[in-house]
C-alpha cells in the first residue's frame, strides 16, 4: 500500500512536470496520435488490396495495433525509464535510487514520464473505438488487456536492460529487442509457424502484447485471459529477479549525478 | 577545388570514425535481419493466398529484394534532424558557425560519412537473409542504377531532415515532425509495401511526391533496372532537391537572424 501511494506521488509529480510546458506536451501528444494513424494507414492499404492473411483481416489489425499502442503508451507514461534502464545502470545513476528508502527498481523506472506516451495510449483506445467491434464490455476487456500487455512489455524492457549489469553497453541490443518486439507485435500472428510462435511467446514475447490481448478483447475466453495473466506474472517475476541478481554486481564511480 | 577538399576531409574523417566501433556498426545493422524475415513471412503468405506468382509486375523474388534495398536506405539514414535541432537549442551551432566552412555543407559531408558504411553493412546483412530465402540478388545493372539513385535519395533526405532540424528555431520540439516525416516515407515512399500494390490513385499521388523518389525509385531500379525509370527517378529527385534545397538555404539564412548565443 505504501509503495502504491509512493508510485502515485511520483506519477503526479512527473505529470505536473511535463505539463509545465503545455505547448511541447500537446505537440508531442497530437504528433504521436497522427504518427500512429499514418502508420496504421499501411495496413488499411494492405488489406484493401489483399483482404486477409490466413484469416487475419483489417478488423483484427485495428484491435491488435490499438492494444499494442496503448500498452506501449502506458509504459512510456508510467515507467518511462524502463526504456533506458541500461544507460542508468552504466552511468552509475542507480546510486541515487540506492541511497533512498524505496524499492530501487520501482523508483528508477517510474521516475520518468515520456509525454508522447499519452498520444499512444489515446490512439489505442481510438483505434478500438473505430474498429467496428466496440462494446462496453469490450472496452473493459481492452482496458484489462492493455494493463496486462503493459506489464509484459515493461517486464521485457527491464529484463533486456538489466543485462547491462553483465554486458555493459548494450544500447544496440536493447534497440534491436525493442524494435523486434514492436514489429512482431503488430504483424498478424497467423503468418508464423509453430517454431516462430514459440519464440513470440517466450524469447520475444510479442504475441503477449499484440495477438493474445487482441484475441481476448474480440472474444472473451478463460484461456486467453489465463495466457495473458500467466505471461504478465511470469515475465514480471523473471524481470525483477534478474534485476536483483544484477544489482549485486552493480558498481559505480565517483561521478556526481543529478536526478531531476 | 580547395573548398571541395575540406568537405571531402570531413566526409573521410566521419567515415573512418564510423569504423572505430565495429561492434556498434554491426549491432545496429542486425536490425535488418528480423525485418527481412518478417517481410518474407508476410509476402510469401500473401502471394500464396492470392494464388499467383506475380502481382502488378512484382514477384515474391523482386518484392523481397526491393524491400531489402528500401530497408537499407531507411535504416542507414543518420539522425541529422535531431543533431541540428540540438545544435540550435543548446547553442552549440555557434561552434560550427565560426569555423571556415559552411554549416550546411559541413553537416552534409558529416552525414554522408556516417551513412556509407552503415548502408554497406545493412545491405550485406539484408542480402544474406534475402538470398537465403529467395535466391541471388539482381545483376550488376540493378546495383549500379540503384547506387546512382540512392545518392540522390540521400541528398534529398538531407535537405528535408535539415529543414526539420532547423525548425527548432521556431518550435521547441521537432520530434513530432520527424515521426510524421518517417511515416510519410513508410507510406508514400513505398517503404513497407511497394507502390505497385497500391490503388492507382494513390500511386499517382505518391509518385509525384519526394518520398517515392527516395525509397521506391532506387529500390525499383534495383529489381527492375531500366534507363527510362532511371531518367524518371533522377528527374524527380532533381526537381525535389532544387525545391527543398532552396527552401533550406532561405530558412537557414532566416534562422541566422533569430540566433542569439549567450556566452558559453
Amino acid at each position: 500500500m505504501r509503495e502504491i501511494k509512493f508510485l502515485f506521488a511520483i506519477w503526479k509529480t512527473n505529470l505536473l512536470s511535463i505539463m509545465e510546458f503545455r505547448v511541447p506536451f500537446l505537440t508531442q501528444v497530437i504528433g504521436m496520435i497522427l504518427n500512429d494513424f499514418i502508420y496504421f494507414a499501411i495496413w488499411i492499404i494492405f488489406f484493401k488490396t489483399f483482404n486477409e492473411v490466413r484469416g487475419w483481416g483489417i478488423d483484427d489489425m485495428y484491435i491488435t495495433y490499438g492494444v499494442l499502442a496503448s500498452a506501449f503508451g502506458l509504459v512510456a507514461l508510467l515507467f518511462g525509464n524502463a526504456f533506458n534502464l541500461s544507460e542508468i545502470i552504466n552511468q552509475g545513476r542507480l546510486d541515487y535510487y540506492l541511497s533512498l528508502p524505496r524499492p530501487v527498481l520501482l523508483h528508477a523506472v517510474a521516475s520518468r514520464t515520456i509525454a508522447s506516451g499519452m498520444g499512444d495510449l489515446s490512439y489505442g483506445f481510438l483505434s478500438f473505438a473505430i474498429s467496428g467491434q466496440f462494446s462496453w464490455d469490450g472496452l473493459l476487456r481492452f482496458t484489462l488487456a492493455t494493463i496486462l500487455a503493459a506489464v509484459v512489455f515493461a517486464s521485457f524492457l527491464i529484463l533486456i536492460n538489466s543485462l547491462a549489469f553483465w554486458m555493459g553497453m548494450i544500447s544496440n541490443l536493447t534497440g534491436l529487442a525493442l524494435n523486434a518486439m514492436i514489429t512482431f507485435g503488430i504483424y498478424p500472428i497467423t503468418l508464423f509457424d509453430n517454431y516462430a510462435k514459440l519464440i513470440l511467446f517466450t524469447l520475444i514475447p510479442a504475441a503477449l502484447i499484440g495477438a493474445v490481448p487482441a484475441e481476448f478483447i474480440r472474444d472473451f475466453s478463460w484461456q486467453s485471459l489465463a495466457e495473458l495473466l500467466a505471461g504478465a506474472i511470469i515475465f514480471l517475476l523473471i524481470a525483477v529477479s534478474v534485476f536483483r541478481l544484477g544489482l549485486k554486481r552493480y558498481e559505480s564511480g565517483s561521478a556526481i549525478q543529478v536526478e531531476v | 577545388m580547395k573548398g571541395f577538399r575540406k568537405y571531402w576531409a570531413i566526409f573521410q574523417i566521419t567515415m573512418i570514425n564510423s569504423l572505430a566501433y565495429p561492434g556498434e556498426l554491426i549491432g545496429r545493422s542486425l536490425m535488418i535481419v528480423p525485418f527481412m524475415w518478417i517481410f518474407y513471412e508476410l509476402w510469401s503468405v500473401t502471394f500464396r493466398s492470392v494464388g499467383t506468382n506475380e502481382i502488378n509486375g512484382m514477384t515474391l523474388y523482386s518484392t523481397l529484394w526491393y524491400l531489402m534495398m528500401a530497408e537499407t536506405i531507411e535504416l542507414s539514414r543518420p539522425a541529422l534532424a535531431r543533431t541540428i535541432s540540438d545544435n540550435v537549442k543548446d547553442g552549440s551551432i555557434a561552434y560550427i558557425l565560426n569555423k571556415p566552412y559552411s554549416f550546411l555543407l559541413y553537416h552534409f559531408s558529416n552525414s554522408m560519412g556516417e551513412t556509407v558504411f552503415r548502408a554497406l553493412v545493412n545491405a550485406l546483412f539484408g542480402s544474406v537473409v534475402v538470398w537465403w530465402f529467395v535466391g541471388p540478388p539482381p545483376g550488376p545493372k540493378g546495383w549500379l542504377f540503384a547506387f546512382i539513385a540512392v545518392i540522390g535519395a540521400w541528398i534529398l533526405n538531407f535537405c528535408i531532415t535539415c529543414l526539420i532540424g532547423l525548425s527548432a528555431f521556431l518550435v521547441e520540439d521537432v520530434a513530432p515532425f520527424l515521426w510524421i516525416y518517417q511515416k510519410f516515407i513508410f507510406i508514400l515512399g513505398g517503404f513497407l509495401i511497394p507502390l505497385n500494390f497500391y490503388p492507382e490513385w494513390l500511386q499517382k499521388i505518391a509518385l509525384a511526391l519526394p518520398f517515392s523518389a527516395m525509397i521506391y525509385g532506387p529500390s525499383k531500379l534495383f529489381v527492375q533496372p531500366s534507363l527510362e525509370l532511371l531518367g524518371t527517378v533522377l528527374f524527380m529527385q532533381a526537381v525535389w532537391i532544387i525545391a527543398t534545397g532552396t527552401v533550406l538555404i532561405l530558412s537557414f539564412r532566416r534562422g541566422m537572424t533569430y540566433l542569439t548565443v549567450n556566452g558559453g
